[in-house]
């Protein structure tokens, strides 16, 4: 059974069966590849021999998308970023999207390469930043999947991962997103901590 | 917004939220508007800080989270990170932040890698 976070002398730990660590890695993996669509595409998109820079720019803001992804779960990851300005909103996710997806998937393959680590798992604060994150992004797409839209719905994922019902997919499902709940409630708190109570230094 | 401690992996039972409020267009209470012509007339003079960063409430960033998101990003107090994270689960949504477009841009773009929902408005 996995052990919940928390600081040592060390850095940040938790403990991972050898199975819960893989499935873990691998969920986070498989949202990364989600984001790929939505990620800026090294190279194809870089300045062609003898362009003007401006007119690549133009190129490449041409190219990016102004339409949310149609996969719910993306589109819950890269979200509108206004509710009464469609036209902003357009232009945000053309200059941001890329960006974006990419800080996102970094995030993700960093956590899952931490788990692929010999045990046990010991995190940097950078490594616990992107785990904290990483996570998040997952349960975000988990829950769309199992249809999660309100906090009543919450309460009835917890119930469908407590009849933990192997051969019952979404039984399934909701128990991981319960798992990687208590996960993240365990590795805020220690985060939380770290933090000046009184406040400190934006990072913004 | 989801508040959970509960010991993996044998689930206790949670208790039962009283709201949901994600996608709920009822808690975006606009201003009708002649009311909202009125008092950006007003107040046209003044506005130094005339963009605000809200942030939504979901039902699955855990209350213990955005309250790190707010005081890590932000800058806040434990308390002032708080109180904007119960506002947020309670009427749905909270504006964490005022300025300039460009720096509720930034913003909205930081509260989105977090994972949280939110949007830049004209403070109107």
């Amino acid at each position: 059974m996995a052990r919940r976070f928390r600081r040592t002398r060390k850095g940040i730990t938790a403990g991972f069966e050898p199975q819960e660590a893989e499935l873990v890695a691998g969920l986070l993996e498989d949202v990364a590849r989600l984001l790929d669509g939505a990620a800026g595409e090294t190279g194809a998109e870089a300045a062609r021999d003898g362009e003007d820079p401006l007119d690549a720019l133009a190129r490449q803001l041409d190219a990016a998308p102004a339409d949310a992804p149609e996969d719910p779960a993306l589109a819950r990851l890269l979200p509108a970023a206004s509710r009464d300005d469609d036209e902003a909103a357009a232009e945000f996710r053309r200059f941001t999207q890329e960006g974006l997806a990419d800080r996102k998937r970094a995030a993700l393959l960093t956590t899952a390469a931490t788990l692929r680590r010999p045990a046990p798992l010991l995190l940097t604060d950078d490594e616990a930043r992107a785990w904290v994150t990483a996570l998040t992004d997952l349960r975000l797409v988990l829950a769309q999947r199992l249809g999660l839209e309100t906090d009543d719905d919450a309460a009835l994922v917890a119930l469908r991962a407590a009849e933990a019902d192997e051969d019952d997919p979404t039984s399934w499902t909701a128990s991981i997103y319960d798992f990687l709940t208590w996960l993240q409630e365990g590795l805020a708190e220690v985060l939380l901590r770290d933090l000046p109570a009184a406040g400190g230094p934006p990072r913004r | 917004m989801s508040a959970t401690t509960r010991p993996a992996p044998a689930p206790a039972a949670r208790p039962p939220s009283s709201r949901g409020v994600l996608g709920a267009s009822a808690v975006v209470a606009t201003a009708a508007p002649a009311e909202a012509e009125e008092v950006v007339a007003a107040e046209a003079p003044s506005t130094e800080r005339p963009w605000v960063t809200i942030v939504w409430n979901d039902p699955v960033n855990l209350m213990s989270y955005v309250t790190y998101v707010f005081q890590s990003y932000f800058g806040y107090s434990r308390a002032k990170a708080e109180r904007l994270m119960r506002d947020v689960h309670d009427e749905g949504r909270a504006v964490v932040s005022s300025g300039s477009l460009e720096e509720m841009e930034r913003d909205v773009e930081a509260m989105h890698g977090f994972g949280l929902w939110a949007t830049f408005s004209h403070d109107s």
